[in-house]
């Protein structure tokens, strides 16, 4: 059983180093057909293991550890490459290797014209590979290492093309974000090692009901210390400034790492850890409120934004406040449903984003866009069903996953009230902004008459199709993903709650986002003004994103660089590079001194040989 | 005559070759002070292999004897071949090393 | 010295004493004349007093061989050493022109002298530590007396040191091949590199 499971990571880095060793000896298109194969072999093994876990009965599902290699082996510690194959780990797996393929095949006709393609697909198969490690990880170490492997592929594509300053930047941003939760976990690692003597998952996991009260100083800093890397990968306030500025990278990978599936880590981490979080109903209600003011937040700031990248990169952010907002009232399948659904639509989005991009010849601004409903039809269809479905229009995908954690929000364990007004605000300011951009991109006339827009080809239509398919029908999947993944968190029953009023406030929160985005876009021009001038000084804030980014600047950047300048002054050049110095002036001088020594006299080194024989007969005879 | 003899009669040697290979300033001198030594050693061996009844000590002189044999020869030619450039002997001269 | 004293003393002069005594006192004199050649070698000024010294001293100390019952090994001494090293040494004074050293006083002989004599004081007192070896050998003079000096020292280095003494054919070996090449290849006096 499962046997097969190491091909998993065993593919994409065979793909990885294949390709980064082959460099540009292997021939352009077939590195990246290649480096697709690798991925889709991963999602057939995937597949397999899925079925594998249906021939067993759902309480035997949990726990399924394959040791791969063991590592460190000493007394009371031992280390094994080990992978843990349960519901949650295969259910992720599934949105990672499948999302990750259409993307792979999506990127081959994207990235047709680059002159680094094998350089970009080796990037991708690591990255592919990284996410594989972090979600199959049977404990915290390999949790950590696939996680910092994530953020090097991270940073390695958003700073994919290195001649362009600010995608260098950006990467820079990125890293350094994601190095701060970093840190935040080892220090939890360190902890759990401590409290339980193992990083093993399943040993902490049965260990933790016991080893805590509720609401346990240790287990409350532990979780919250994952916490820190948790929303330093998924982007939640504070850290959130690096995703925007992620999208300087190319489109596909704002669709596989920062959309689909690596800022998506967050919430898998937390699910995976839903033993340890059940012990802190603290902890729970610190990531519902951060969730749910992430989602107003950056849905706030994504209804002025004029990038088209821009816009899904704040979407995706309150989204993934959606799903903090779930895993934090207590319904973690619920957060995973919408991981998956959102993975399905905000890669569709992002990818005919990038189509349009593509077609508009690297064009970003959507101000300059327009019309293009006629030049690119099946972008046009494909990107309208990816907007109703984020926007939650009934029946897609997103109707589905979003309704329920409204519900929940109020209904679960720990939800309440105001959880599940916040999430109506951020719900319709969903739907304005999601078609606010489809307005802007796609209806009445060209603005910029001399572009001329073309229909991309096949190869990146294609997984188009598939992903508007999936955004379409992913929601009858819900009580499936339910059913599958209840063993992980203990078995909970969804405690469903029938408020016939609620879901119709929801619904028409949706509803009355993408009217007003009707409303204001699609009747002329007027209305938009008007608006404009009327919440100008709102308008600005949201524009500048509520100056987080200045206010890190004055707050950190700056005091650190003024710290860093007065050191230099001070103690580099006059304290440390004077010592070095003198180190090297003084020994000069006494090696100076010394080498009257070395005179390069035969008979003076004679007598000192002679005299240093005396001294040895001296011991001789009287010791 | 005892091994005291011997003993003292090697130790007197040596310590006259070695005084003689610090205080000359020839290097031929130095080194026939250097031929002192070794026999001064070569006597002790020999006197001590008759004394214990083995004969390990001569065979150890009779190294002693061709290592000296090559030292001195290799020792001149590099004396004659200094000499050939400086012009000189002088020992104190020869200082190229100096640090 | 201190038993040929007593028996010197005791005036028991039977015939073997008598030849015991003859043979002390002539190993005592070569003794003493070997010492007193040694110190000829390091205070004669011209190198060819000291080379025929050093000749001397080389003589004596081969006689001093064959009153220990090493006839091979004093043969070896006076045709390796005082034969063929020293004629070589003759040679290279001969070719070098022998200069008279001036004698001066400098601190470095001072502190030589003082060194040395140290030295010599010590090894005198490592002289009353006494034997620290039992005898236990079974080479006595009567068996090489018995088999031949020659002979012995032949079983003796072809049986239990022909390693030591293979290396030694090779360490001559290496001595003359660097001979040759110091003969051959002319020394140039070491110039700063410049740039053609």
């Amino acid at each position: 059983m499962y046997s097969l499971s190491w091909l998993i990571l065993f593919l994409p880095m065979a793909g990885f180093l294949t390709l980064s060793w082959s460099g540009k000896r292997f021939p352009k298109l077939t590195g990246g057909w290649f480096a697709s194969a690798m991925v889709g072999g991963a999602f057939l093994v995937t597949l397999l293991m899925l079925a594998q876990l249906y021939a067993e009965s759902p309480a035997d599902r949990l726990n399924h550890v394959q040791t791969l290699y063991p590592w460190v082996v000493s007394e009371g510690f031992s280390l094994n490459l080990s992978i843990l194959i349960d519901p949650l780990s295969v259910f992720m797996l599934l949105v990672v290797t499948g999302v990750g393929f259409l993307i792979h095949v999506y990127s081959i006709g994207y990235m047709h014209h680059d002159k680094e393609f094998t350089r970009f697909f080796a990037y991708l198969n690591l990255f592919i590979f990284s996410m594989s490690l972090l979600v199959l990880a049977a404990d915290f170490f390999f949790l950590i290492v696939g996680w910092a492997l994530v953020g090097l592929a991270s940073y390695l594509l958003i700073g994919f093309w290195t001649d362009r300053k600010t995608a260098v930047l950006a990467a820079r941003k990125a890293f350094v974000m994601n190095v701060i939760g970093d840190v935040g976990m080892v220090i939890a690692a360190f902890m759990i090692f401590e409290h339980f003597g193992t990083l093993n998952y399943v040993e902490v996991f049965k260990a933790a009901p016991t080893a805590f009260f509720p609401n346990d100083d240790n287990v409350l800093l532990i979780t919250l210390l994952l916490l820190v890397g948790a929303f330093a990968k998924s982007a939640q306030l504070p850290l959130h400034t690096w995703l925007p500025d992620a999208m300087e990278g190319p489109t596909p990978v704002s669709a596989l790492i920062h959309a689909a599936t690596m800022v998506t880590a967050g919430v898998y981490l937390v699910a995976r850890c839903n033993a340890l979080y059940m012990m802190a109903p603290f902890t729970m209600y610190l990531i519902a409120s951060v969730g749910v003011i992430t989602a107003i937040f950056a849905g706030s700031v994504g209804m002025v934004q004029y990038d088209i990248k821009r816009v899904i990169a704040y979407s995706t952010m309150s989204q993934i406040g959606f799903m903090f907002l779930a895993v934090g009232v207590g319904v973690f399948s619920i957060g995973m449903f919408h991981l998956m659904t959102h993975a399905f639509f905000k890669a569709l989005l992002f990818l005919a984003a990038g189509s349009v991009i593509h077609g508009m010849s690297d064009e970003q601004d959507i101000r300059k866009m327009g019309g293009l409903r006629y030049a690119m039809p099946v972008t046009f269809i494909t990107f309208l069903i990816g907007s109703l479905a984020l926007a939650g229009f009934p029946l897609t995908a997103g109707f589905f996953s979003k309704e329920e954690i409204v519900m929940s929000a109020y209904s679960a364990q720990y939800g309440n009230i105001v959880f599940w007004g916040l999430a109506i605000i951020a719900v319709g300011m969903t739907g304005f902004y999601t078609f606010r951009l489809f307005f802007y991109t796609f209806m009445g006339q060209s603005r910029t008459p001399e572009a001329h827009p073309h229909e991309s080809p096949s190869v990146m239509t294609v997984p188009l199709m598939v992903l508007a398919a999936l955004s379409l029908v992913g929601g009858l999947l819900g009580p499936w993903v339910h059913d599958f993944l209840s063993p992980v968190f203990g078995g909970a029953t969804l405690g469903h709650h029938d408020d016939t009023m609620m879901e119709i406030v929801a619904v028409a929160a949706a509803l009355g986002g993408i009217i007003t985005a009707v409303a204001i876009y699609m009747t002329g021009k007027d209305q938009l003004a008007f608006a404009k001038q009327m919440l100008a000084p709102i308008y600005e804030a949201l524009y500048n994103k509520y100056y987080v980014d200045e206010i890190y600047d004055f707050l950190i950047v700056k005091p650190v660089k003024g710290i860093g300048k007065f050191l230099e002054e001070r103690a580099e050049k006059q304290g440390i590079d004077f010592s070095v110095d003198q180190v090297g002036k003084q020994v000069r001088e006494v090696s100076r001194g010394i080498s009257i020594w070395q005179s390069g006299k035969v008979r003076i080194y004679a007598l000192n040989m002679v005299a240093g024989m005396v001294t040895i007969l001296l011991f001789v005879i009287f010791l | 005559m005892g091994a005291e003899f011997v003993l003292f009669v090697s130790a007197a040697v040596f310590s006259i070759g070695a005084l003689g290979f610090v205080v000359r300033k020839n290097p031929l001198v130095m080194f026939m002070s250097v031929e002192l030594m070794l026999n001064a050693v070569n006597f002790l061996l020999v006197g001590y292999s008759n004394f214990l009844n083995s004969l390990d000590g001569q065979i150890f002189a009779l190294i002693i004897m061709t290592v000296a044999a090559a030292e001195v020869v290799v020792g001149l030619a590099i004396i004659l071949t200094i000499f050939r450039t400086r012009h000189e002997l002088d020992a104190d001269h020869i200082d190229v090393l100096k640090g | 010295m201190m038993e040929f004293l007593d028996q010197l003393l005791s005036f028991n002069l039977d015939r073997e004493t008598v030849f015991g005594l003859f043979e002390q006192s002539i190993v005592f004199i070569i003794g003493m004349t070997a010492i007193l050649a040694s110190l000829g070698v390091v205070l004669c000024a011209t190198p060819i007093y000291s080379a025929l010294y050093l000749i001397g001293n080389m003589v004596c100390l081969a006689m001093l061989f064959l009153m220990f019952n090493a006839e091979f090994l004093a043969a070896v001494q006076v045709v390796v050493y005082a034969g063929a090293v020293m004629i070589l040494f003759l040679f290279i004074i001969a070719l070098l022109g022998a200069k008279k050293e001036g004698r001066e006083f400098s601190f470095q002989n001072f502190m030589g002298l003082s060194f040395v004599g140290l030295l010599f004081c010590e090894l005198l007192m490592a002289m009353m530590v006494g034997k620290t070896r039992p005898v236990e050998g079974k080479v006595t003079p009567e068996v090489i007396q018995q088999v031949g000096s020659a002979k012995a020292i032949g079983i003796e280095l072809f049986s239990n040191h022909i390693v030591p003494f293979e290396l030694a054919s090779l360490l001559l070996l290496v001595a003359a091949v660097g001979i040759i090449s110091l003969a051959k290849f002319t020394y140039k006096p070491m110039r700063k590199r410049t740039r053609t």
